[in-house]
């Protein structure tokens, strides 16, 4: 079994925020925190690859100072090890931010000879992150992955593409994103959870990693961001005989030229 | 000090939350329509550790203390209370005997009660005035090696599910509760005679029945604590039992509060949502502080219990208050709702009679105002 | 000299990239490079825009790996702008170029301009909840999906086109590669869908939804749940965040609640349409027209009604 290393990315819940109706801006002083969906699927993926193939997983995550918050969470899903970057630069990281530090840490911490990902984070879905961490390691790279095996130091992939699914063989190292349908996350148990204190979770100071100023600054900056609010008819039928809606609605198709 | 849930505890209420999501909610309305015993259910709780929860990880609990308990159950009760009233009623007899069972008690016991293979009840209700007393009362007659017990039981949750019965029966009937004593009696023990089903009002799914013990022979292996210390070891885990239920009440009135709100935000008269008219605001408001404030008072007694200090009070208050204030929510979140919520199809009427199992007096002779004044004048 | 690139393994969407390329170019007074994966794909870009069409050649096919060439098409050229047709593939391989370039990129741009200097983007964001303007320093890389814009018009000149032949990865082997999608299916084409999602109780039910998209002359979508955990439509058919995005003149939503995750992947259709049985449910807030009732109930009557 390879050396497996999973990156995630603590978000925020993007159930938790507002659109303010005045300007349309977004709140999210009440969002909660929570481990990227599509890497939750990795480090499920992650597990099961060691619950089949024996070794171990650790995590590896680069976020502000709400980071630490993702640690019990991250261990309590399979990880034996989570390392995490905290800097201030994650605040504002795009996907070559984030890539520099992540792929640094990588160099830092060794061979790792399976990397995973998710598709893409839940809050920016940039869906960069895996590919560029491995143009900059010099590694190979397979997105999309909706199944993974791995047989000795081969690791067979299928990747679900719009049009195909294509399988494809890797020997060696390797950069891997894996898509929400490869696996259903866990529900940890009781015993998971509280078994997740014991497990050793390391910083890497960003400032060990070798990065130059402009590493952390971000090519692509967020100049705004609005509420996308729908703005319908919301012509809505409701009579108790369903017979007479329907008559309401086809009324309301024909003027609208759709029958 | 920190009026916040530890990382541990909070990642705890997610996952139950999360597992009432999967497993509960697509469940609920059946398992109150048709009552049946979700079996594979219970052993999804089983597999998610929920129900070793409070026992110690030398016999394969969790270990996880009483207040990450209180947390799954309110968690658990917002998607299905019945469920949880099995949980914690399994809890409660787990619970009794990690407290005063033998070392041999526990060893027999809990290890299969913490993987969910054996369920256990609480027998400590009967027909009569109180445990002990009365025609029907459960006698417990001494022999050369052990017990011989006679009579009935009432109301017991988990009743023909569960595989251990922690039962209190009377070794002396002029003495009454006095000589009230608590035994384990194994479900297939012969003599245990588990009655019909009861139709209840809610909670269904959870089942409840008398069971009649005739000749049930014990040995004494099967004493549970000190002969005649049955009164203050039912006390105690009744105590302890109506905090975990006072978290059923509270996630029971956290759904009905959240569903009158989203109804609320939708449901148009007048030319604008209910949830903008002053009447409606009243009623959401005062179920959502009540459920806060009991979440807070329930939480403080669970940390009591969980740190061994004295918290019959504080119990008691947060009972006193649900016996007021708990079926309140539903009949508030039900004005809500009206003619609409009035449904069986819709959440609020299951709720409705759910609620009322939780707000239940269990000794209308101890009952929590009476502890309380007694702790003040 | 600088110059703005396209590229896309997909030949529509790689003319409909010389679309924006064409007006970031009135901007940056830059030429526009289409680089293509065919002859014939190069050929026909020369004639919509593109000042030079470059057809990588290369043994191995395989389409990601064609991401080192098309970098280095680029840094020779200090490409400004890269603009990549945001297939799967293309996003692969825009983010490794991106990478090599030390450059900003920006994912599914829906709009594109040159604003001081620098290539300003509009984009989702929050699985759909916000639109956000991205502000990309140049040299920048943009992917652009599907039906964003629409390919340009015949161009007066024709451009130059050129053979390059590249390598491919070989570190990656790939094997089988199994088509997808039953025939004739394009949910993207359809002028009218009907969209189903759990109010639906088992598959056979379905066929409620059949008989009403055969009354509108339209084609069948679904959410995420329906595909991806029930498995009652295939995966090409689910409309969300990580699936389809639709325009159609018509969306019929029965039976699925209207989560931000599925409306992301329709809110841009001209009309929608709602049948829930929920009256709180979010699809409503999305609809131009409902009907609140039992889908049971009223697509029987709906479908006898449009068949009249």
């Amino acid at each position: 079994m390879p050396k497996c290393l999973v990156c995630y990315k603590w978000t925020l819940d993007e159930q938790d925020i507002k659109i303010r109706p005045e300007d349309l801006s977004l709140d999210s002083s009440r969002a909660k925190g929570k481990i990227s969906d599509f890497d939750r699927n990795a480090i499920e993926e992650a597990a099961l690859l060691v619950e089949k193939n024996g070794g171990a997983v650790d995590a590896l995550t680069y976020g502000t100072a709400t980071v630490k918050q993702s640690l019990k969470d991250c261990l309590s899903r399979g990880p034996e090890k989570v390392y995490w970057i905290s800097d201030a630069s994650a605040e504002n990281a795009d996907a070559n931010v984030t890539a520099n530090v992540l792929a640094a840490a990588i160099r830092k911490l060794g061979q790792y000879d399976l990397i995973l990902c998710g598709e893409g984070s839940s809050d920016q879905f940039n869906q960069q992150t895996t590919s560029r961490i491995a143009a900059l390691l010099g590694l190979p790279c397979v997105t999309f992955a909706s199944k993974l095996s791995v047989e000795g130091d081969t690791v067979k992939a299928t990747r679900k593409l719009e049009d195909c699914q294509e399988d494809v063989v890797v020997k060696g190292s390797v950069v891997i994103s894996v898509l929400s349908e490869i696996n259903k996350p866990r529900i940890p148990s009781m015993k998971q959870v509280l078994g997740a204190s014991k497990k050793p979770n390391e910083e890497i100071k960003i400032a060990d990693l070798g990065l130059k100023p402009e590493d952390l600054q971000p090519k692509a900056v967020r100049k705004s961001v609005k509420g996308f609010v729908m703005q319908r008819k919301n012509v809505i039928y409701k009579e108790t005989n369903a017979a007479d809606n329907v008559a309401k609605l086809k009324v309301s198709l024909a003027s609208e030229g759709l029958i | 000090m920190n009026f916040e849930l530890t990382e541990e505890q909070q990642l705890i209420g997610q996952s139950a939350r999360d597992f009432g999501k999967e497993y509960l909610e697509p469940i609920a309305v059946e398992l109150d329509q048709k009552g049946e015993f979700p079996k594979k259910v219970v052993q999804a709780l089983a597999k998610h550790d929920f129900l070793g929860l409070l026992l110690p990880d030398d016999v394969g609990g969790a270990a996880a203390g009483f207040v990450s308990y209180v947390e799954v159950i309110e968690d658990l009760s917002r998607y299905s209370a019945a469920v949880a009233s099995i949980v914690n009623n399994h809890t409660i007899a787990a619970y009794s005997i990690q407290e005063w069972g033998t070392a041999d008690q526990k060893k027999q016991y809990l290890p299969a009660m913490a993987k969910g293979e054996l369920l256990g009840g609480f027998a400590i209700f009967e027909h009569g005035p109180t445990p002990g007393v009365g025609a029907d009362a459960l006698v417990a007659t001494k022999q050369d090696v052990g017990y011989v017990l006679n009579g009935k039981k009432a109301f017991v949750r988990n009743a023909g599910e569960a595989g251990v019965y922690v039962v209190f029966a009377t070794t002396d009937p002029a003495l009454g509760a006095k000589a009230l004593t608590a035994f384990l009696v194994k479900a297939d023990a012969i003599g245990v005679k588990v009655g019909e089903k009861l139709e209840t009002m809610g909670l269904k799914g959870c089942p409840v029945a008398d069971i009649t013990f005739e000749n049930v022979v014990l040995p004494q292996a099967a004493l549970l604590g000190a002969v005649n210390g049955g009164a203050a070891i039912s006390a105690k885990a009744l105590a302890v039992a109506s905090v975990a239920e006072a978290a059923q009440t509270v996630g029971i009135g956290q759904a009905a509060v959240e569903h009158a709100a989203a109804y609320a935000k939708q449901r148009v008269q007048f030319g604008k949502p209910v949830a903008t008219l002053q009447a409606i605001q009243t009623l959401l408001a005062e179920v959502a502080t009540d459920c806060h404030l009991a979440r807070l008072g329930l939480r403080n007694a669970a940390l009591l219990i969980e740190e061994g200090k004295p918290f019959e009070v504080e119990a008691a208050m947060i009972k006193s208050f649900l016996v007021r204030f708990g079926s309140k929510m539903l009949l508030d979140t039900c004005q809500v709702e009206g003619g609409f919520g009035y449904s069986e199809t819709m959440p609020l009427p299951r709720l409705f009679r759910d609620i009322a199992g939780t707000n239940l007096l269990d000794a209308p002779g101890d009952f929590p105002e009476k502890l309380i004044a007694a702790s003040i004048a | 000299m600088p110059g703005i690139f396209t590229f896309s393994e997909d030949s529509a969407l790689a003319k409909q990239l010389l679309t924006p390329a064409l007006e970031l170019k009135k901007s940056l007074d830059q030429p526009i490079t289409a680089l293509a994966l065919s002859e014939t794909d190069a050929k026909e870009l020369a004639t919509l825009g593109a000042d030079k069409a470059v057809f990588l050649q290369s043994a191995d096919k395989w389409v990601d790996g064609f991401a080192e060439a098309i970098y280095a098409q680029v840094s020779k050229a200090v490409g400004s702008i890269v603009l990549i047709g945001g297939t799967l593939r293309g996003k692969t391989v825009a983010a490794y170029v991106a990478a090599k370039l030390n450059a900003g990129m920006t994912t599914d741009a829906k709009t594109l301009k040159i604003d001081s200097g620098k290539l300003l983007a509009t984009r989702v964001l929050y699985a759909g909840l916000a639109l956000c303007d991205e502000e990309v320093a140049l040299p920048a890389v943009a992917t652009i999906r599907a039906r964003t814009f629409l390919a340009p018009a015949a161009a007066t000149t024709t451009g130059t086109v050129e053979t390059v032949t590249v390598s491919g990865e070989s570190r990656i082997t790939v094997g089988e590669v199994t088509p997808t999608g039953t025939a004739g299916v394009n949910i993207n084409a359809a002028s009218k869908l009907v969209s189903v999602g759990r109010g639906f109780r088992k598959k056979e039910d379905l066929k409620l939804a059949e008989d009403l998209a055969a009354a509108l002359k339209a084609e069948l979508a679904c959410t995420r749940g329906v595909a991806e955990d029930e498995h009652w439509l295939p995966i090409e058919r689910y409309i969300g965040i990580s699936g389809q995005t639709v325009k159609p003149d018509l969306y019929l939503a029965v039976g699925l609640s209207g989560q931000v995750q599925h409306m992301v992947g329709c809110r841009e259709s001209k009309v929608i349409v709602a049948i829930n049985n929920d009256e709180r449910a979010p699809i409503f807030e999305a609809a131009d027209y409902g009907i609140v009732g039992d889908l049971y109930e009223v697509l029987p009557l709906l479908t006898a009604a449009l068949g009249k």
